[in-house]
């Protein structure tokens, strides 16, 4: 099976939109998967400024999957459908 | 050159205050610096208050007189004597100098100070000038030419006297004893900074003295010429996209320390010099986020949050242990400052629903110039990009 990559954005719009508590994946996501999903940080996605108007932040991007206003909850569920469809 | 200087203390022991006093200011359009140490009569609060009349009613002088000798002798003429002990109310060591390397220095009553090159002790010539309204008191005076490297040390007499009357040194350490412990330090550690410099001097009194109590107060002064240590900062990205690459390379020639504060900024110089970065996301410590990682690259840095932070930290003098924390301790290490800043703007960090009010990069570096120039004596240039 692929590895899963997540990506958390660290740039200053998704951090203060509560991109600090995706941290929390740091912990659940390697008890849960072992090593099968690869969690790390990025300095910025580059989301934010692209519909500026309409700021979805904080942004996670699983694989390529963007998932806007992030939330620990729908980071999982979106690793969940990937790794189903994958089977 | 670039004039290092600090000053470490260490009180008489069982007193609560310093009894000696030392002022500096630096005239950064002048390149010119002025120093007092001066030594208070006694110890304690008398003293206290006495060294640090003398000190920055001094340095008050040589400001309004520009001319350090007369400013010197105002004070040589006017000091008060101690009624009982027949002596001064406090002695003193000054110094003028600039980044050019000439230094005028006047003493009276403390110890004289070393100049040191190459490892060697130079001993300057100098004229005297007595008091012309007290006949036993002496002013030296020194007019000399510092070289890159140059070291001057000067201490008040609880340097030179520590560890009198002691079983092993009955005379004190004595400017014999000061030139060994600086000489030794600087054979170890030749660049060794002025500050760390003075605080071994002092801490290698305290380990003279018998039982490691201060028996008069203590105060080492060094003053080192060197190259500046010079650092850029890239933060933002620039106006004109078309510009990045330039910048980039600008940046990434630089030769002296690095650190690059935004998110989009560090993407942009990963992706012109194909540098990755690294960020672990282990160390958020709740209100910043973490470092990032950039192979040549001393600091990574989100943007605004930190630089914010940063600057509250340069305020206050009180430094967390985070991102902006390692970001203030990077600035201060340095002496000559570049920030590079990018002048596109983020839209996004505007939306006014957000949970944080974000300031305009430019401001806060403008601020953050402002507290680096005036309270740490930095030297700051600011490029718009």
């Amino acid at each position: 099976m692929k590895e899963i990559n997540v990506n958390v954005c660290l740039g200053t719009t998704c951090f203060v939109m509560g991109g600090t508590n995706l941290n929390e994946l740091l912990e659940i996501v390697p008890k849960k998967y072992g090593d099968k999903v690869k969690v790390s940080g990025s300095p910025c996605l580059g989301l934010c400024s692209i519909n500026w108007e309409y700021s979805k932040a904080p942004y996670v991007k699983v694989n390529n999957e963007v998932v806007a206003e992030a939330t620990v909850e729908k980071v999982l569920n979106e690793i969940e459908r990937q790794m189903t469809n994958e089977q | 050159m670039f004039i290092d200087i600090d000053c470490t203390q260490e009180k008489k022991y069982n007193q609560n205050t310093y009894g000696d006093y030392f002022v500096s200011k630096r005239y950064p359009e002048a390149g010119r610096l002025v120093a007092v140490l001066s030594d208070g009569l006694g110890s304690g609060i008398k003293a206290n208050i006495l060294a640090c009349m003398t000190s920055t009613m001094l340095l008050k002088f040589v400001e309004a007189e520009s001319d350090i000798q007369k400013a010197c002798e105002i004070i040589l003429n006017s000091l008060p004597v101690c009624k009982i002990r027949k002596i001064s109310y406090s002695t003193f060591s000054a110094i003028d100098c600039d980044d050019e390397g000439n230094a005028k220095i006047v003493e009276e009553g403390n110890p004289q100070f070393l100049w040191i090159r190459n490892n060697q002790i130079l001993e300057p010539q100098y004229r005297i000038i007595t008091s012309k309204t007290f006949s036993n008191r002496h002013m030296h005076i020194y007019k000399i030419k510092l070289e890159k490297g140059d070291r001057l040390i000067f201490c008040s007499d609880g340097v030179t006297q520590a560890a009198l009357g002691s079983k092993d040194l009955r005379l004190g350490l004595k400017r014999e004893g000061l030139i060994d412990i600086v000489l030794k330090e600087l054979s170890t550690e030749p660049n060794i900074s002025s500050r760390e410099l003075s605080r071994r001097i002092v801490k290698s009194a305290l380990i003279a003295e018998p039982d490691h109590k201060a028996k008069d107060d203590i105060s080492a002064l060094c003053v080192y010429y060197r190259d500046p240590r010079e650092s850029l900062i890239f933060t933002g990205p620039p106006y004109h996209q078309a510009k990045d690459s330039i910048y980039a390379h600008t940046f990434f020639n630089f030769q002296g320390k690095k650190a690059v504060c935004g998110g989009t900024t560090a993407n942009l110089i990963s992706r012109e010099l194909g540098i990755p970065v690294r960020n672990d996301l282990h160390q958020i410590s709740g209100k910043l986020p973490s470092i990032s990682h950039m192979e040549g690259i001393d600091l990574v840095t989100e943007g605004i949050l930190t630089l914010t932070k940063a600057c509250e930290y340069l305020e206050t003098e009180e430094i967390g242990k985070d991102a902006a924390g390692e970001l203030v301790k990077f600035l201060l290490d340095s002496d000559c400052i570049t920030f590079m800043v990018g002048a596109k703007l983020n839209q996004a960090h505007y939306d006014p629903t957000l949970p944080v009010e974000i300031e305009i990069r430019k401001n806060i570096i403008k601020k953050m110039k402002k507290l680096l120039e005036d309270k740490y004596i930095k030297k700051v240039t600011v490029q718009y990009m």
